[in-house]
């Protein structure tokens, strides 16, 4: 559905995005996560067609962002970071106002706004206008906006901000019943809320992606799960359908050059259950690595240990 | 054309249901009352009629072509004040990224402020029609002069929403907007005097085509000018362009 190739943006000398390339599938949920100044709202922008790239080509629905920027448009649904509402408008006909800019036909033109209305529970302030409404309001106004021309790629930069932890909670649910119908990409610094709402998530820091995981890979680290790196001389058949077999052992993955990755259920005693293992299949061990880390570290570790690197290349 | 029509319904919505243009147009109002009323009476005063000669005077040159005078002279400033809202507004609730990222081109939106703006402003041109229409009952009008010189006008004031909705592009704030915007209306009518300082003649004759009041005047007499409705609109259409380079411009910069 989305394509993302190479994409670099400078600002003058500043690199915000450099060289990201990633996908999203039709229907997925793809969370952006990364520290403030990461180049997400960046990417965001470059996706919806607000300003161009530097380098590097973005495809949306198999339509180039900069050929037929119209075509995606009429596909994107977006949020900024600001909801872009006119305060001197009332919400229902902000709404009628946004469907029929993004092109929405006359004969569906009020069910959509009711749908929209109704999705994010604004029934109550259909008739006030925006100015005389809380912020948690206007932001779902903002998200209402996204959804009323039933785009088929939604585009959230950071939801959920400003909102109280009952709206949050609403918002997340409201994300998730999209999902399927939708693509969504929404962007976050906060990182339970990834876990909450999105399938894939790509870390992103000083505009290069970081990691790329699904959510499934990131819970498993989150629960205080373990992974056993081991390297042996001599890779056999045999050892991993054995150290599959193991129990407590979730997944085995042999990767090129004798290195094989279990990943494990964390409980306790089974490290060495699987040394015994390899030692016993004859493969001859070099190296037996234990990682405990949760998504907080990984965030960490992968936007910190960056940062050194640049450091360490500009000096 | 289709997100113009949209933008520009939205914008007039707004501008309709804002006290501002209220107070704009009682300004406006208050002004032109009081002017009517002193030429309507000096006008009428016997000895006035007597210096013009057997056939009276002319109600169009002495009543009417003050009060259209008057009415540009006070659209200067109100088109300014209508047109400082159209893109500032816009930047400062950050709804322009609603703009930019909906399905319409960068010309979509200035035509669509473009028909906004003038929209509003020749409404309060046709208050202004008002005063010369209300002496039907009491004399005879020259409907021929009076209908040119009013499309002279309406053309007039479309130049300067165009000149204004191009300043209102350039910034974000209002105040910047409507200082701007008082400069290049007032400019527009002092390009023409640059004729009586450029020495060679070609320059002068180009200068001659520029000058507002030589194509205003013609309307005012009654002569409708193929030349000066080109020189309107060429106006208009060259300060269009400079918006929609602008607003394309914020993609890149």
């Amino acid at each position: 559905m989305i394509e993302v190739r190479e994409l670099t943006k400078n600002y003058g000398p500043h690199k915000a995005v450099d060289r990201l390339s990633f996908s999203v599938k039709k229907g997925e949920v793809v969370g952006f996560l990364g520290p403030n100044g990461a180049g997400k709202t960046t990417t965001m922008k470059i996706i919806t067609g607000f300003m161009p790239p530097s380098a590097g080509s973005v495809t949306v629905a198999g339509f180039d962002v900069f050929e037929d920027p119209i075509e995606v448009k009429k596909r994107i649904g977006y949020l900024p970071e600001t909801p872009p509402v006119y305060g001197e408008m009332t919400v229902e006909s902000y709404l009628k106002f946004v469907a029929r800019l993004k092109g929405v036909e006359k004969s569906k033109l009020s069910a959509q706004v009711e749908r929209a209305i109704e999705k994010t529970d604004l029934g109550s302030v259909r008739k006030r206008m925006i100015q005389n409404l809380s912020k948690g309001y206007r932001q779902r106004v903002g998200i209402s906006q996204a959804l009323v021309s039933e785009p088929e790629v939604l585009i959230l930069d950071e939801p959920t901000v400003g909102l109280d932890p009952r709206q949050v909670a609403e918002v997340r649910k409201l994300i998730k019943d999209l999902a399927g119908h939708h693509t969504i990409i929404l962007s976050t610094h906060i990182l339970p809320e990834v876990q909450a709402t999105c399938e894939r998530i790509i870390i992103i820091n000083r505009g290069r992606i970081a990691a790329e995981d699904s959510l499934d890979g990131l819970s498993r680290r989150m629960s205080g799960s373990a992974r056993v790196h081991v390297r042996v001389v001599d890779m056999k058949d045999s050892v991993v359908g054995d150290l599959r077999s193991t129990p407590g052992v979730q997944g085995v993955v042999a990767r090129g050059g004798g290195v094989i990755e279990i990943d494990t259920d964390g409980s306790k005693g089974i490290t060495p259950k699987l040394a015994e293992r390899v030692v016993t299949a004859g493969c001859g061990l070099l190296e037996l690595r234990e990682e405990r880390i949760n998504l907080e570290d990984v965030f960490l570790k992968l936007t910190t240990s960056e940062e050194n690197q640049n450091k360490g290349a500009t000096l | 054309m289709r997100g113009a029509l949209v933008i520009a319904g939205k914008d007039l919505r707004n501008i309709f249901a804002s006290p501002l243009f209220y107070v704009i147009a009682g300004v406006c109002c208050i002004a032109w009352t009081i002017l009517f009323i002193v030429s309507v009476a000096a006008f009428l005063q016997p000895q006035m009629q007597m210096m013009s000669g057997a056939d009276g005077m002319n109600l169009h040159f002495t009543v009417f072509a003050k009060h259209i005078s008057l009415v540009n002279l006070v659209m200067i400033f109100a088109v300014a004040a209508i047109s400082m809202r159209l893109f500032p507004d816009e930047k400062r609730q950050r709804t322009f990224d609603l703009l930019l990222t909906a399905p319409v081109t960068a010309t979509d939106i200035t035509l669509g402020k473009l028909i906004a703006g003038t929209v509003t402003a020749w409404a309060l041109v046709l208050v202004s029609l008002l005063y010369p229409l209300s002496l039907v009952f009491w004399g005879h009008l020259d409907w021929g002069p009076l209908a040119c010189s009013y499309i002279g006008l309406l053309l007039l004031v479309a130049c300067y929403v165009a000149i204004d909705m191009f300043t209102s592009s350039l910034t974000q704030s209002t105040v910047v907007a409507v200082i701007l915007a008082l400069i290049f209306n007032v400019l527009l009518w002092f390009l023409g005097a640059a004729a009586d300082a450029s020495e060679s003649p070609l320059q002068r004759q180009v200068f001659e085509h520029l000058n507002v009041s030589t194509h205003y005047v013609n309307f005012l007499k009654g002569n409708f000018s193929v030349s000066g409705l080109i020189f309107f609109a060429t106006v208009v259409f060259f300060f269009s362009f400079l918006t929609q380079r602008v607003v394309e411009s914020t993609r890149w910069r």
